[in-house]
């Protein structure tokens, strides 16, 4: 730079010196200038710097999982819950493979997976955004997982997708299962149905290992036996590149689907579509009755054989059904979700003579052979009680008061309880297993009934308003004798009690599961042997008393059920009481238990239609269906139910 | 091979090779060199998986520009600047011709095109008009500095420099636009204009941004293309931007946090080979590396950028004439702006502009262009050496 003037002599160097403005632009400016370029320089790349220490260092971990998840796809593949079959390993649910409609959230980002969600929601009837919605929503729970779009496809949808495979990218058709029901609505309470993981109960299924996004027991033996049933999905985890190929080592880590098991249960498909049929035409045929149900057991291992409630629904509506489909199921006045044999809870009403019957002979209170006078109507305690009907049936033992359902008899009977120590009738309920469930493998949805006793009274009385009534008073006693006052029992409550009179004095647990089977029919795990057995600490003698009378009321002259079971031959031979039990309503529920063949009984029968009459009318002759269809004798064999109690 | 005036008298080869060499700044020379050759590398184990049918594609193209850039960096080294001044206006007219034909025959093709087909070559002007507009602004102000008032040399050279990034904002790419404006901007400011323009500048560009971006859209015009406004926007919120450019950058700050501290190596940076970063071999050549390598190689490469522009700087300010000082404050600024917009771009601090990582980047045309930048600094170097041996 040969232009340039040096410095005066009298000033520091690199102190801008005062010239003309001509001579402004001198190198000390420049070098200032040159200086500041450097330090600009450092200041920005000292920025990058810190900013890629905040990325790599301090955000180095979220940003890693964020690689993984790109890189990383889990495939589930669906495995098939298992079969429900019934003793014999006829099926009664089975898993049927249809194909969903799915979507891969992470090929769907962009414009092109939004429009192919676009066109794919306008091709089927859908607003545009309606799947773009699902998808958001779906990966706002689950990241990074498949999404399913539409359950279910119809062949159509199918061929649909399969054409514009090449415009549709990250929509695939993926196979899963649902719940065929080939007996349709047969035994649909005790099956129950499978659902969605409530959302309430999400953490509680995570724990047990599930991914949130299976159909899961709901209800019934599906919910009861989840354990066994559910099929658990394989998982396979691939590597990934951007267009989801499946790059590099391919395959990281595998689990294969496992199916669900096979369950077995103790259900006889022929006698639990005999009872569902016989229940429905007495509830059909009745006019007045609101619903039925009935109980069959096996009264040596408490295998149930038939387990029905009336009304009923169709499972297949909680997998398959519309939203206004479910509602009506489960909003309807007629409730047919309530499995009345084991949740709905009525007055035992003469079923229940059985009982008293016992309590009075264990605690000595009657005398075998002792004969008792029964009007038609006693006064006790200046007040009147009347039997059924003011029947009178004069001087009778205790068998003959079974056959006859004289009140009068155990009404005298109530009286000796109540004076004596102690609450024999109470004890004796629970010893029957009155009072509690029985612990049948369906235990949600199983009612405890009620035995009433002095503290029952004093919790429900009114104080106020009937102080004397939080006493236990005679009429108390009175009306339990004859099963009803406070009483309130459930079918399967009846069942098992009588199964106890029938074996020979053991109380059985009621058990719908039998075995868990393999596919080959293997038992894998036999779900019977260790259920509970309680003896229930009759006497032989006085089993064989109530017995006797149990037969009578089937057989007899007078017994209240004769005419339905009393034209059977020997070998199918009939033990069992009637009940009319008074309620509310005003019309009364019908019952009968019993057992049969009486020298071997093989299966003891409970059932009460609501609102039908009087037991030998309405619920005998459908106990004698279910009974036929087990022993093998046709309905035909069975007479019309006649006079009754 | 054209001797220009000024050059030492031809010798023997092994003279000539000596010579060639001799008093260069090896800082400047080895950092570059290096750049280049870590650049070939990541090329090389970024695109392996690309073309199934040819792993090798794009890295044997690279190291054959990289190659072409070298002679071109060795040619530079004998260009005397002061007579290539006698021809700047031509040297200006060519530019301004040949983005000229890229605009005419990109709108044509409907879309953009930034380059012009010679045969098998694609050569895109605006990237070696960027060594010449450097070259035209340093001549503009070392001819007018003292006989202009200083407002009208800026207006001058904000003319000079509007005309071809106009041409090649429209093309478009406003990335070298950009970098036209950076150049015209440090020549300016090391050639001692006043504050106050640059503060003139500073507002004029925030009230464009914003006329652009916000104002004029509002009103129904749209300067920019909706594209663009993406890339200038995306980086200010990339994680709720579902465009094409929000996964762009939303991929890159995934590639760069997950190399954590060390990085992956090549064959674990899977956001890399896997083809979730997109542009994986230009545009964000420097996730690549912060994928592989981690902070620690990141934040190495960043100290060879400095390397560089320290480098250049440092040749600035020991220049033997305005002109050449003045050229090496235009490459200066260039390096430097084009480094930290591109980094900048890739760690999601700022807009994708499209400018790509000197030295690093896959393509022809800019690795030529870089490579002869650093041949210009290093001839000017050279000079200012033997101008004035003591360097301070």
């Amino acid at each position: 730079m040969s232009t340039t003037t040096p410095l005066p002599p009298d000033l520091p160097p690199g102190d801008e010196p005062r010239r003309p403005r001509r001579r402004r632009r001198r190198p000390p400016r420049s070098v200032l200038r040159m200086a500041s370029f450097t330090a600009f320089a450092l200041v920005l790349f000292g920025v990058l710097i810190a900013r890629l220490w905040f990325l790599q260092v301090i955000g180095g971990g979220d940003y890693q999982e964020r690689a993984e998840a790109n890189r990383l796809r889990t495939v589930v593949t669906e495995a098939p819950r298992g079969a429900i079959t019934d003793r014999t390993g006829a099926p009664l649910v089975t898993s049927r493979e249809v194909l969903n409609l799915v979507a891969e959230p992470q090929q769907l980002e962009g414009p092109e997976g939004v429009a192919a969600l676009r066109r794919l929601s306008v091709a089927l009837g859908h607003p545009p955004g309606y799947f773009s919605a699902k998808v958001k929503k779906a990966q706002e729970a689950r990241p990074f997982e498949a999404v399913v779009l539409e359950e279910e496809t119809t062949p159509e949808l199918q061929a649909y997708v399969e054409e514009r495979r090449s415009q549709l990218p990250g929509i695939s058709l993926q196979a899963a299962y649902v719940r065929d029901y080939p007996q349709g609505s047969l035994a649909a309470h005790l099956l129950g149905y499978v659902g969605p993981i409530p959302a309430e109960k999400a953490k509680e299924y995570e724990g047990r290992g599930y991914l949130g996004n299976e159909t899961v027991g709901r209800a019934g033996i599906e919910a009861e036996y989840e354990q066994y049933l559910r099929g658990i999905a394989g998982r396979e985890q691939v590597e990934v590149d951007a267009r989801g190929e499946v790059v590099g080592r391919g395959v990281l880590s595998q689990a294969p689907p496992r199916p669900g098991e096979t369950l077995r249960l103790s259900i006889d498909m022929k006698t639990q579509k005999a009872l569902e049929a016989a229940l429905r035409a007495e509830v059909q045929g009745s006019g007045t009755s609101t619903g039925a149900a009935g109980v069959a057991l096996d009264p040596r291992t408490g295998a149930v054989l038939a387990l029905a409630s009336y009304p009923t629904f169709n499972p297949d509506v909680f997998q398959s059904g519309s939203a206004r489909e479910v509602r009506r199921v489960l909003t309807s006045p007629s409730r047919p979700l309530l499995d009345r044999a084991i949740g709905g809870e009525y007055p035992a009403a003469s079923t229940f003579k059985a009982i008293t019957a016992a309590a009075a002979l264990e605690t000595g209170l009657y005398k075998p052979g002792e004969t008792i006078d029964s009007p038609g109507s006693v006064v006790l305690y200046k007040t009147r009680f009347q039997g059924f009907n003011n029947q009178a049936h004069g001087v009778i033992t205790l068998p003959e008061a079974l056959e006859v359902s004289s009140d009068t008899f155990f009404y005298e009977l109530a009286d000796r309880t109540y004076r004596t120590q102690g609450w024999p009738m109470q004890d004796w309920s629970r010893r029957f297993g009155f009072g509690r469930p029985t612990g049948l493998d369906l235990t949600e949805g199983e009612s405890a009934g009620l035995v009433p006793d002095l503290a029952y009274k004093r919790q429900t009385c009114d104080r106020k308003v009937d102080p004397i009534n939080c006493s236990w008073r005679p009429g108390d006693s009175v009306n339990m004798s004859i099963g009803q006052g406070n009483v309130l029992v459930t079918p399967i409550q009846m069942a098992t009690a009588y199964a106890a009179l029938a074996n020979g004095g053991t109380i059985v647990t009621p058990t719908l599961g039998r075995a868990v089977v393999d596919a080959d029919g293997r038992v894998l795990r036999d779900l019977v042997s260790a259920r509970a057995l309680r003896p229930l600490g009759l006497s032989k003698d006085n089993l064989e008393i109530i017995q006797s009378g149990l037969r009578r009321a089937a057989n007899g002259n007078g017994g209240t059920a004769t005419p339905v079971f009393g034209a059977l031959p020997e070998r199918f031979r009939v033990a069992g009481k009637t009940g009319t039990a008074e309620n509310t309503s005003g019309i009364d529920h019908a019952w009968w238990v019993g057992y049969a063949p009486v020298d071997d009984p093989k299966i003891v029968v409970a059932i009460v239609v609501e609102r039908g009459g009087q037991g030998a009318n309405s619920a005998a002759p459908a106990a004698c269906a279910a009974i036929g269809a087990y022993l093998g004798f046709g309905a035909d064999r069975c007479g019309t139910g006649a006079k009754a109690n | 091979m054209a001797t220009f005036p000024g050059e030492a008298p031809r010798g023997s080869a092994r003279d000539r090779a000596q010579s060639a060499v001799a008093g260069l700044d090896w800082w400047l020379l080895g950092s570059v060199l290096a750049a280049s050759a870590f650049g070939v590398y990541v090329v090389r184990v970024a695109t392996e998986g690309d073309i199934a049918s040819d792993p090798g594609f794009f890295f044997t193209r690279q190291v054959a520009y990289t190659l072409i850039g070298l002679v071109a960096l060795f040619f530079v080294l004998r260009l005397d600047l002061e007579w290539l001044s006698r021809y700047v206006w031509t040297l200006y007219a060519v530019l301004i011709a040949s983005v000229g034909i890229v605009l005419v025959l990109g709108s044509s093709a409907r879309g953009s095109t930034r380059w012009i087909e010679l045969g098998p070559l694609r050569v895109q002007p605006s990237e070696i008009g960027k060594l010449v507009i450097a070259f035209v602004i340093a001549v503009v102000v070392v001819e007018r500095i003292k006989s202009m008032d200083s407002a009208r040399l800026s207006l001058v050279v904000a003319g000079v420099t509007a005309i071809p990034a106009g041409i090649v904002f429209l093309q478009p790419d406003l990335g070298t636009s950009l970098v036209y404006a950076a150049i015209a901007l440090g020549i300016l400011w090391v050639a001692g204009q006043p504050i106050t323009h640059f503060i003139v500048v500073g507002l004029v560009v925030v009230t464009l941004a914003a006329a652009v971006l916000y104002l004029l859209p509002a009103a129904g015009v749209n300067v920019l293309k909706p594209y663009q406004v993406d890339r200038l926007t995306a980086f200010v919120d990339s994680g709720s931007d579902r465009s094409e450019t929000g996964y762009q950058l939303e991929q890159s700050k995934v590639a760069i946090g997950s190399g954590g501290a060390f990085g992956k190596g090549p064959s674990g940076a899977t956001q890399t080979i896997n083809d979730f970063l997109p542009e994986h071999h230009t545009d964000f050549i420097f996730a690549v590396v912060a994928e592989m390598f981690g902070f620690l190689g990141a934040g190495l490469l960043i100290a060879l950028y400095f390397v560089i522009i320290w480098r250049a700087l440092v040749i600035m300010r020991s220049a033997a004439t305005e002109l050449e000082r003045l050229t090496a404050a235009g490459i200066s600024a260039m390096l430097a702006f084009e480094v930290f917009v591109n980094i900048g771009m890739n760690v999601g601090i700022m807009p994708i502009t499209g400018i790509p990582l000197p030295f690093m980047s896959y393509g022809g045309s800019h690795t030529l262009t870089n490579l002869a930048a650093a041949g210009v600094l290093l001839r000017i170097g050279r000079r200012g050496r033997a101008a004035a041996p003591v360097v301070a």
